[in-house]
């Protein structure tokens, strides 16, 4: 007589609830339950804020008057536009942008490439660590720290300066200087990031090219040109947009530092809405500047989305 | 490559020197840690001294600081906890059932991060204050959570998609339920990307002000709100205070790169870059 054990394990039918179980996995209702909770989060936190801001825009509207609430049509956004204030808010902010980013870029595709090909340093993850910490701080706290570094009596490098110069700069309190001072913290804080992405970079080139650009003894900005860039382009510019999106959206270090003065000189645009916000408490006009940041903001993402699709169909062919 | 000995040993000064002018300000601010305000404040800077211990004591001495550093942890670790359980759920959709919106909704909820803190603070702080659910604790997790979900699911994602479906066909053939291999098939095999993912996501609500500030309040404090108001004392800033919270509050995040060198680039780029450092 043959086993029939195995058979009979085999026609037995599952609990009911496991039954019910299967039939709701394989139902179409299973992929949507598993975005249910993702949608919730995105409709409390994102649609209902959004929407609530959007319409805010239209309305004049400010905590601390008492006066009622009015709808205005367009006129904050027009206001905005004819704001001189805003139009150079607007300039500062891509200025900030530029410089930041800029520097960042060169200073970090510069160090990486420094850091190319050492894999033997002693010690190599210490110094990592250390070259990567600046950009996991808090910048609310590494920016009050800076305060002090650049403080014109108590700083270090006023310090050093007025041991040269025999006179002390007050970085954060001076017209001339602030703006720079403050881009000095941040490209100290985001250059690491560059270094990392120009690592990433470089590890996408095969190297079976590299051995044969070593044996044709090609110069190395023809290295540069030839062959890492073809490899690592795409990698660079989504590490260049993240920190363009990055840098666009700083707020807490400038504000920490300066409070976007001395005068209006590092007043970016994200400050002067939360001043508008949270010091002169008209909703309504910032819930508009928000909009317009909201459609920069978008038009950033789809940038980088079109770079991320277009380096996936370079690895891909 | 093979260099010669000297030139090998210039190149390795020449990166630690830039290692280290990197950590300068880093250090500097242990440094103060460890001074007095006097040695602190010194004109010419002291770079020799007798550290001491006593403004760490004196930071615990300190009423609420304590309760801070909890907060800062309880809230951390919770949100990214939740985020990560609801991005694995959705990553996992998006990653195996082709569903026409996919791409629409990752598309939305990058550009729901890439926005600036500024433009959604007005929104959610009238909606917080309307709802009642300022200085609530739930209020301040689930916000935080949804501020990682963003990234948690595109990193996610990125490794769902690097698991063959084959393995859950396998897995279904076999008898598995769905959720088995959801859970016991798919998920031990993205353990860099949940760690990626959990870390960096930690970062970012560990260092947050601005939302913590406005929609926090007097019991959801978190260290780096605590800081700025806690800062200035009869005399113009407490500068050891400052120092020694900062070098406490960041200690954690310096171990984390650290130990999880590997993952830093997948987790700085939500998982659009992969590659080895």
């Amino acid at each position: 007589m043959a086993d029939t054990s195995g058979v009979e394990y085999m026609v037995r039918r599952p609990a009911w609830h496991t039954r019910l179980l299967r039939s709701f996995e394989e139902s179409g209702l299973f992929s949507t339950a598993l975005l249910v909770p993702v949608l919730i989060f995105f409709i409390v936190w994102n649609i209902i804020p959004l929407l609530w801001m959007v319409g805010l825009s239209f309305y004049n509207y400010c905590l601390i008057t008492g006066v009622p609430e009015k709808w205005i049509g367009f006129g904050n956004y027009l206001d905005i536009y004819s704001n001189f204030n805003m139009w150079n808010a607007f300039g500062r902010t891509f200025q900030w942008v530029f410089v930041t980013v800029g520097v960042e870029t060169v200073l970090g595709v510069l160090l990486g490439l420094l850091f190319w090909g050492s894999q033997d340093l002693p010690g190599r993850r210490v110094a990592l660590t250390m070259i990567f910490t600046p950009m996991i701080l808090a910048p609310a706290s590494t920016g009050t720290f800076f305060r002090l570094i650049y403080d014109p009596t108590f700083g270090v490098i006023n310090y050093f300066i007025r041991s040269i110069f025999g006179m002390s700069i007050d970085f954060l309190g001076d017209r001339a200087w602030a703006f720079g001072a403050v881009v000095l913290v941040d490209v100290w804080m985001w250059t690491p990031f560059m270094i990392l992405i120009t690592m990433a970079a470089l590890g996408a080139v095969p190297r079976a090219e590299l051995e044969a650009a070593e044996v044709d003894r090609l110069p190395w900005y023809k290295l540069f040109w030839y062959v890492i860039l073809p490899h690592g382009k795409f990698i660079l510019m989504l590490g260049i947009l993240l920190r363009t999106i990055d840098s666009f959206k700083v707020m807490d270090l400038i504000y920490i530092m300066t409070k976007g003065g001395p005068g209006n000189t590092t007043e970016t645009i994200a400050i002067s809405l939360w001043r508008k916000a949270f010091e002169g408490f008209n909703m309504g006009w910032s819930s508009a500047l928000a909009v317009i940041l909201l459609l920069v903001a978008i038009a950033f993402t789809s940038i980088y989305l079109y770079v991320l699709n277009l380096s996936k169909r370079g690895e891909v062919s | 490559m093979r260099r010669k000995g000297l030139r090998r040993t210039l190149h390795h000064i020449v990166l630690w020197l830039v290692a280290i002018v990197f950590f300068m300000p880093v250090f500097w601010i242990i440094l103060g840690a460890l001074k007095t305000k006097e040695q602190l404040l010194a004109i010419p800077p002291k770079w020799l001294f007798v550290p001491r211990l006593a403004n760490f004591v004196d930071l615990f001495i300190r009423p609420n600081i304590t309760t801070y550093l909890i907060t800062s942890v309880i809230i951390s670790v919770s949100a990214v906890a939740i985020a990560i359980v609801v991005s694995f759920l959705a990553a996992y959709c998006f990653s195996r059932y082709q569903l026409k919106a996919t791409n629409l909704i990752m598309f939305l909820l990058l550009s729901i991060r890439m926005v600036p803190a500024a433009a959604t603070v007005v929104p959610v702080y009238l909606m917080y204050v309307a709802f009642g659910w300022k200085d609530t604790w739930l209020g301040l997790i689930l916000f935080y959570a949804m501020f990682s979900i963003p990234f948690s699911v595109w990193i996610l994602k990125g490794f769902i998609d690097g698991v063959s479906p084959r393995f859950d066909e396998t897995g279904l053939v076999n008898g598995g339920s769905r959720l088995h291999v959801m859970f016991k098939v798919v998920l031990p095999q993205i353990q860099p990307g949940l760690v990626a993912a959990f870390i960096f996501n930690m970062v970012f609500v560990w260092n947050e002000f601005l939302f913590n500030y406005l929609i926090g309040g007097r019991r959801t404090t978190m260290v780096p709100v605590a800081l700025s108001t806690w800062m200035y004392a009869q005399a113009g800033v407490d500068w050891t205070f400052v120092a020694a919270l900062t070098t406490i509050y960041m200690i954690p995040l310096i171990l984390a790169i650290f130990f999880f060198q590997k993952y830093l680039l997948i987790g700085m780029t939500f998982g659009t870059v992969r590659g080895e450092v």
